[in-house]
């Protein structure tokens, strides 16, 4: 009887022992988060090449340079000295070059103590001239195959050197968090594209048209969004920019508008603004036989929120019908301007037209998906806009 | 509360039991499984015909094994065709049965070591849900059921809560043109579509073991509709969240779905971990309702004692669940349970209703 006991004792006490749990568990302490990924040229940075002369490297192209944005950096009291780019405000971004982005990755381990895990990545910044060279599908592929990475994750591209964006600015925030939570500022101008995370750029890429994502600024650690790039659907590849006015130009086509300003001169060359309220959008597509046409008809509520004519009075009705014709004349003169630029500059679709030929004549769209930019150049547009101010504030002269 | 012995389980519990035994694994594959052979976002129409379809086949199961009540599959497949032949017919069930656990098992060990307990080896993940299996199974049916009366609201609330939350990705365009190419896509699509919700041929096993074996019809249809329901659903709301390319990109396009948002402020920010965990429990349960069929019909079929089977079945289930190499040995795999199970309705479903038929009405004649 005893022996049992003893047997089932050592039974207990064995079981026990794996019910430990958490067997692979690492501290969070021990790991680096990288919140911030930006992907530029594949030019090695100074410090990567004095690191690479003393020592042997391993075979790679320089296709792209990687540089993350690793927090939190141990606040240890030499931090403070050490004038690296992160400066010591918490973050610290490290740059790597090579031509595979999961081995760059890897490659972190070599110069830091404390591996890197992409559980957090929040914002990824890609610069303009390495997608120029590069379809954003190769480029894209290991942080949507990768099991880490959220798809949650926004995708912006930058003009200049994409590193530049997470540099540290005056405000206290980590750049990549800064960066993640600008196009939240969606809902007050239509300047601001709404943000994509990966989910929606995979269908984006998957979908074979062409496309584009929000381009920021930098410029000492400020930054800024400064309009949308446009990436060219069978290639993959940035083909050009559109400035701020025809990325809110989209949007009115798109109708996928929360809060926008048009701002005008009226007959006196004075500036007035108008307020966006309610929009109503469409974009019809009218095929006959095998002629293709679109008509946008969009029509708008809103109030006057500015006005620097002194001598005129908004609340008659007289000066709110004038100041109507002035608004639609004013964002008409800007859809022209952005299909001007779509049709003969760029010969690209990014403003929804083919996506809503796609619903309405799903047979047509077959025909001519593959080869969609090319028709869409060629396709006539006509548009017809109808403001109505409804009210003038909570002044009254 | 008191202990039943009898082996019989209540209405409700049969409803809960027949659900837990379709609803699994598939809900993180299925959008993508279903897209890639409609390739328009009309992919939850061939779902719901697949579905359609399933009830069906579930009505005629039931009221076959109506016929014998406080019997199972395995007992009056000999009644209607003779002891050998019976017998035959109770193997090719058994052998679908454990096809099953074992996928399902690998199924959860995969999506649970690729996204959860990285490096964590499989077979840590795969034996201790082995083990608890065989334990819950050595009560019986009756043990079984109440288990699954607990998970079952936990999990069908988390997966609902999941689905409210991912509609703020949800775009209507995503799902049009509706039947932009006609019908002949969804129906391409119901060649997938109707393997999704296999595991119902326990029917025949869960209708012998009805307290009231005279609402089984009610309770079968109940059971198998909910997950058809949800399946629905659930490809409508995946395919209008991710849309039908990012689908067809995406290897677990459930889980992506999850993972595109994050909701700051909610307990879980990040809603694919609480998801997963708690759909490990509908995993668990899928497995161990195949697991618990297949002992029975082993033990039935060949005489021996239940507990026994059980134990036996434990080794040889972890090395089955082991053998697909890869993961598209894995997908494969799924595909050809689904492929069994129209074989297996080819093969005894219908033979044995119609065998029954006839010799109902022979019977007739001579008295």
């Amino acid at each position: 009887m005893r022996k049992y006991r003893m047997l089932t004792l050592l039974l207990v006490v064995g079981i026990m022992a794996t019910q430990t749990g958490c067997w692979s568990s690492k501290e969070i302490e021990d790991m680096s988060m990288y919140v911030g990924l930006a992907l530029d040229d594949g030019k090695p940075t100074a410090t990567e090449e004095k690191l690479d002369k003393q020592g042997e490297g391993y075979p790679k192209r320089n296709l792209f340079t990687a540089t993350v944005q690793i927090v939190p950096v141990k606040t240890g009291s030499n931090n403070k000295q050490e004038k690296g780019q992160g400066k010591g405000d918490g973050f610290l971004n490290e740059s790597e070059t090579g031509d595979s982005l999961i081995q760059l990755m890897r490659q972190y381990s070599l110069r830091r103590e404390r591996a890197v895990i992409g559980h957090h990545l929040k914002v990824i910044i890609i610069s303009t001239d390495l997608i120029r060279e590069q379809n954003i599908d190769k480029l894209m592929d290991f942080v949507l195959r990768d099991n880490d990475i959220r798809p949650s994750c926004i995708v912006l591209l930058s003009r200049g050197l994409a590193r530049d964006t997470l540099k540290a600015g005056n405000s206290e925030e980590i750049p990549a968090f800064k960066l993640q939570a600008m196009p939240r500022g969606h809902f007050r101008t239509g300047e601001i594209m709404r943000g994509v995370n990966l989910t929606r750029l995979n269908s984006l890429i998957g979908s074979k048209q062409s496309f584009m994502l929000q381009e920021v600024a930098s410029s000492d650690g400020e930054t800024e969004f400064s309009g949308a790039g446009i990436i060219k659907g069978d290639t993959g590849r940035y083909v050009g920019p559109l400035d701020q006015m025809d990325v809110q130009s989209v949007s009115w086509i798109t109708g996928d508008i929360e809060g926008a300003v048009i701002k005008s001169y009226n007959w006196h060359d004075e500036p007035m603004t108008y307020e966006l309220k309610r929009l109503k959008s469409k974009i019809i597509p009218r095929v006959e036989g095998d002629r293709l046409s679109f008509h946008v008809h969009i029509e708008s509520e809103g109030r006057i929120m500015e006005n620097w004519d002194v001598d005129e009075d908004p609340s008659q009705s007289e000066f709110l019908n004038r100041a109507e014709k002035i608004f639609e004349k004013t964002l008409l003169q800007m859809l022209e301007h952005l299909l001007e630029k779509l049709q003969t500059k760029y010969k690209v679709d990014v403003s929804g037209f083919g996506k809503q030929l796609s619903l309405d004549h799903p047979q047509y769209w077959k025909k001519v998906k593959d080869r969609w930019d090319e028709v869409f150049s060629q396709t006539p547009v006509t548009f017809d806009v109808k403001f109505t101010i409804t009210d003038y504030g909570s002044s009254k002269k | 509360m008191f202990t039943r012995s009898d082996d019989k389980i209540t209405t409700s519990q049969a409803v809960v039991l027949l659900t837990d035994s379709i609803l699994g694994a598939g809900i993180l594959t299925m959008p993508r499984d279903i897209t890639e052979k409609v390739k328009t976002p009309d992919a939850w129409l061939s779902v719901l015909l697949g579905g359609i379809v399933a009830l069906l086949v579930v009505w005629l199961m039931t009221k076959l094994s109506q016929q014998f009540p406080g019997k199972t599959i395995f007992e009056y497949a000999r009644n209607i065709v003779g002891k050998i032949p019976g017998s035959v017919v109770s193997m090719l069930m058994v052998i679908y049965f454990m096809i099953i656990a074992g996928f399902e098992i690998r199924i959860l060990a995969e999506v649970n070591v690729f996204y959860l307990l990285e490096k964590t080896p499989i077979w840590a993940v795969i034996i201790p849900f082995i083990w608890t299996a065989a334990y819950l199974a050595s009560g019986g049916i009756n043990c079984i059921a109440r288990l699954f009366q607990i998970i079952f609201p936990v999990s069908i609330l988390i997966l609902l809560l999941s689905f409210l939350l991912s509609m703020r990705l949800f775009e209507l365009d995503n799902l049009r043109p509706f039947l932009g190419e006609g019908l002949p896509p969804v129906l391409e699509g119901l060649k997938s579509s109707l393997l999704i919700f296999t595991g119902f041929e326990i029917v025949m096993v869960l209708v012998g073991h009805m307290q009231h074996p005279q609402k089984a019809v009610k309770a079968m249809l109940l059971g198998a509709g909910i997950p058809v329901i949800l399946y629905v659903f659930a490809t409508m709301i995946v395919v209008g969240g991710l849309s039908v390319t990012a689908v067809l990109r995406s290897t677990w396009p459930t889980l992506d779905l999850l993972r595109s948002f994050e909701i700051t402020g909610l307990f879980f920010e990040r809603f694919e971990f609480p998801f997963l965990v708690i759909w490990m429990m509908q995993m668990f349960c899928n497995f161990c309702s195949q697991f618990f069929v297949t002992s029975l019909g082993l033990s039935k079929t060949f005489g021996i004692k239940f507990p026994l089977v059980l134990f036996a079945l434990m080794p040889i289930l972890f090395i089955a669940a082991l053998i697909p190499k890869t993961m598209n040995d894995l997908f494969a795999l799924g595909q050809t349970i689904g492929y069994m199970s129209i074989i297996l309705f080819a093969l005894v479903t219908v033979p044995l209703s119609l065998i029954y038929l006839i010799r109902k009405k022979g019977l007739r004649k001579h008295a």
